[in-house]
């Protein structure tokens, strides 16, 4: 099977073909929102912490630059940060890449008129390219689930675990991640490791996040182990992150990788990624994810900066509520009697459809907050 | 006939309610009738499909989440009142 994508110089395939302006300290901002309000067809990406060390940080802004969706960058700094804008754009690999200084470049006004000078050009070659046959097993796709409720575990993380199965039939790549949302099965996610030593892995790293949990908040686990599943009627902590981890299908798991990392190994991988929405799809895209598939029941709006995210409501009332909001009524299979099967297949060939150009409600919406793991989160 | 309730695998002994399914009324699954209810079973919640005696697992998804800790009958809400984590499982 095929989609329409932009054929990068490393062999990759982009689902978008977007100009990344991102500043790598916060205090060059200001000048990233004025390039983004001058040129709206631009993808800004803001809230970098470049001032101090900061690792993670790093992997991920440098990781969401050489994601396949980005066909241009230009990066923008202060001057007196640690991170360089120079070195965010040193670390594009085969696509132009440029970098500003607010201090040596004439200060804000300057720089912005340099920077939408720049970003202008990157316009005009990017145009240029066409979208080019390719094969569905080039794409990584992350999966997210964000303000679950009861009918999440019953309708939309099944659903999409159908997707995620033919994803991988298709030979794609598949990233599941929210490490907290797997505490409570990881006997069972042990016996889906693709060796024994990839289940080990997986158990080690469950375990691994249900203590560190238990540590920093004591006996306040429960709020991010089991908030309020006893009403909804989730009996167990098993229960609940199987709803969760149901979104991944049922192929085996071939590798685990560490939070913002790129996967090595096709078909099916874990991500240690933290259960806040926004950081966890930041992971997914500094892997490499050209797409994500985000399940919601309360109602999450968000979307990502450059990486389209198609979102599968669990109920009708709020997929009704909100229209402009979700790409999928997943509520469907309680109201329609559609099968998880079938909304699971229209799952996939709509994210194929995206991943061709179709745009998500998200994209048309503008939703691309961006923030990332820093500290300890869960 | 319209389902009112949710089974995920094949080896699931639960089915989940999509909507209120009050004392007595059928649980309809794929269309097919399965038993009728022997009290109120709220959205969300998952009613017995067939008798689960004492000790027996729950399986929902096709794996084990929890264990029965007194004869469950066919049509009988199953959550904490009658049940405990699997042992080894996470006990919270």
């Amino acid at each position: 099977m095929e989609f329409l994508g932009y054929r990068r110089n490393d062999g990759t395939f982009g689902v978008r073909n977007h100009i990344l302006v991102v500043s790598s300290v916060s205090c060059a901002d200001g000048v990233v929102e004025a390039v983004g309000r001058s040129l709206p067809e631009v993808m800004t990406v803001t809230g970098a912490f470049g001032c101090g060390y900061d690792r993670v940080g790093f992997r991920v802004v440098t990781g969401l630059i050489n994601n396949p969706n980005v066909g241009a960058v230009l990066a923008i700094g202060l001057g007196c940060e640690s991170l360089k804008s120079e070195v965010l754009a040193g670390s594009a690999r085969n696509k132009p890449a440029e970098a500003l200084v607010v201090q040596r470049d004439g200060g804000s006004t300057a720089t912005t008129a340099k920077s939408v000078a720049i970003a202008t050009r990157f316009l005009e070659e990017l145009r240029k390219q066409e979208r080019e046959p390719a094969p569905v097993s080039e794409l990584v796709v992350g999966l997210e689930c964000g303000g679950s409720d009861a009918f999440s575990g019953m309708t939309a993380n099944p659903a999409v675990g159908i997707a995620a199965d033919c994803y991988v039939g298709e030979g794609a790549t598949v990233i599941l991640g929210e490490t907290t949302e797997m505490i409570g099965t990881a006997h069972i996610l042990k016996r889906r490791g693709a060796s024994p030593e990839m289940g080990e892995k997986i158990e080690q790293l469950v375990n691994g996040q249900e203590r560190r949990v238990r540590e920093v908040l004591g006996e306040r686990a429960g709020m991010v182990i089991a908030p309020g599943n006893i009403d909804g009627g989730l009996s167990s902590i098993t229960e609940k992150s199987l709803g969760c981890i149901t979104k991944a299908g049922s192929t085996p798991i071939n590798e685990v990788v560490s939070y913002a990392e790129c996967p090595s190994q096709r078909g099916l991988v874990i991500m240690d990624t933290p259960g806040y929405d926004i950081a966890s799809m930041s992971g997914f895209a500094a892997g490499g994810a050209q797409l994500i598939i985000f399940t919601t029941g309360r109602g999450s709006t968000a979307g990502f900066p450059a990486v389209p995210v198609v979102k599968v409501a669990s109920n009708s009332p709020m997929y009704h509520k909100m229209p402009g909001d979700m790409d999928i009524n997943a509520g469907s299979i309680v109201d329609d009697g559609r099968t998880v099967d079938e909304v699971g297949r229209e799952i996939f060939n709509l994210s194929i459809k995206v991943a061709s150009g179709q745009t998500t409600c998200a994209e048309i919406n503008r939703s691309a907050p961006f923030g990332y793991m820093r500290g300890i989160m869960f | 006939m319209k389902s009112n309730a949710l089974r995920i695998n094949d080896n699931d002994n639960v089915a989940i309610a999509a909507e209120v399914i009050k004392q007595g009324d059928p649980v309809v699954v794929n269309g097919e009738l399965v038993c009728k209810t022997t009290e109120d079973i709220e959205p969300g919640h998952k009613v017995a499909l067939f008798p689960i005696a004492n000790g027996e697992i729950v399986f929902r998804y096709g794996e084990p989440i929890v264990q029965v800790i007194r004869d469950i009958s066919q049509g009988e809400w199953v959550h904490v009142h009658n049940t405990r984590p699997v042992p080894g499982d996470l006990q919270e």
